[in-house]
């Protein structure tokens, strides 16, 4: 853990992202973030492609939440809206909110997270997708970071503490 | 770095489950709005039966009409964690803080919360130290003395801790703890050989330790606050 921690902070000094592997290894480092995805500043990502937009929580959100062993997800054909809850996810004893970077109509769950939990932490940006949605506003899209941003944001947030 | 960091401490002491839930829901959604600082409540519960998002109760071992017979409660919650009691000597705290602001993820908080009691432990000679993955809490040996169950939303924190002084053990024969089989419950006065002082003082080591380990440069305490705040109802 100290290790891992000291790690994260040189990494961010350094300004390196490299992918990180599931399993605790000396050479696990820091959280990836993907090009290409848009993210909030509550550490979601979405992934814009034609009609639908798909959306997960990024590795540096599963990599603070700890290894998660439940997830409450919304029923297709619900809506969601910018800033709030769509869900929640349990690591560790704790129950955090998951909250919609982008407003929109519900389309598609990923049922898979039911059984398989633990695939927001070892996938969090492939198998691990929580929600598709059909954005209801493309500047709530332009809004939001992207991954160079995203990067500076969890370095900044890293660092100051 | 960050700036200097405040806890408003409330002292409670005894308080209905729902009450205090309410009560955090609006602490909460002030916490969110920066109208207030971190804040810790301090209490206890009366005899209550409480369940996490997951909604085990396949972990409680009676028909829930048979609760009040025994003199306790049920909730459904959404907090992290399985099925605990909460009763009379049993310390709790309920921090409702930014784990933004204090720069916290999940993991790190708990490990936190985890800290507060293994050091308060030490200070009876106990010798605690946090679950093994995926068995999330604090033990002495295989025995559990203290229990976590946390709820985060938008970064603020509620529910918390319950750390085991003395409280009536059998109260847990009723249900499989936080869905752990085959592993004891425990408490401070069966663990340590040391003279117990009288429970407040043990409240107060508990919250200085969570203090120190969070960071708190200023403690500001709160003695017997009212559950409804100045001039405000809970709607």
């Amino acid at each position: 853990m100290a290790l891992r921690m000291w790690a994260s902070s040189t990494a961010n000094a350094l300004k390196i992202s490299c992918a990180s592997k599931p399993y605790l290894s000396l050479s696990r480092c820091f959280s990836t973030v993907l090009d290409g995805l848009k993210y909030a500043e509550s550490h979601e990502w979405v992934k814009h492609e034609g009609s639908v937009a798909t959306i997960g929580i990024t590795d540096h959100a599963q990599d603070h939440l700890g290894e998660v062993v439940f997830v409450e997800l919304p029923e297709p054909g619900g809506s969601v809206s910018k800033g709030k809850g769509f869900g929640a996810v349990e690591s560790v004893k704790a129950t955090s909110d998951v909250n919609s970077p982008i407003s929109g109509e519900i389309v598609e769950v990923n049922s898979k997270l039911s059984e398989a939990p633990g695939l927001i932490n070892s996938s969090p940006y492939e198998e691990g997708w929580m929600i598709k949605v059909k954005p209801s506003s493309s500047s709530e899209l332009e809004s939001l970071m992207g991954s160079k941003e995203y990067t500076k944001f969890c370095e900044e947030e890293d660092a100051s503490h | 770095m960050r700036g200097p960091l405040k806890l408003e401490v409330w002292k409670m002491g005894f308080v209905n489950y729902l009450d205090a839930l309410k009560l955090q829901e609006k602490l909460v959604s002030d916490r969110k709005l920066c109208r207030i600082p971190d804040t810790l409540l301090s209490l206890q519960h009366p005899p209550t039966y409480t369940l996490g998002k997951r909604r085990t109760d396949h972990n409680l071992l009676i028909p829930a009409s048979e609760l009040k017979n025994i003199g306790a409660e049920l909730h459904y919650t959404q907090r992290g964690g399985d099925i605990t009691f909460h009763g009379p000597h049993q310390a709790i705290l309920y921090p409702i803080i930014s784990l933004r602001e204090i720069g916290l993820g999940a993991r790190n908080y708990v490990e936190k919360l985890e800290s507060t009691m293994i050091e308060l432990s030490s200070l009876y000679g106990v010798k605690a130290c946090a679950g093994q993955k995926g068995e999330t809490g604090v033990w002495v040996g295989e025995r559990k003395i203290g229990a976590i169950g946390v709820r985060i939303s938008h970064g603020i924190t509620s529910h918390g801790l319950a750390f085991n002084i003395d409280p009536e053990l059998k109260y847990f024969k009723h249900i499989v703890p936080c869905g752990i089989t085959d592993k004891e419950v425990t408490s401070l006065r069966r663990e340590t050989s040391t003279m117990l002082p009288s429970e407040e003082v043990i409240h107060e080591q508990l919250i200085s330790c969570f203090a120190r380990l969070f960071g708190y440069n200023t403690v500001v305490w709160k003695e017997n606050p009212s559950i409804l705040s100045d001039h405000e109802e809970i709607a």
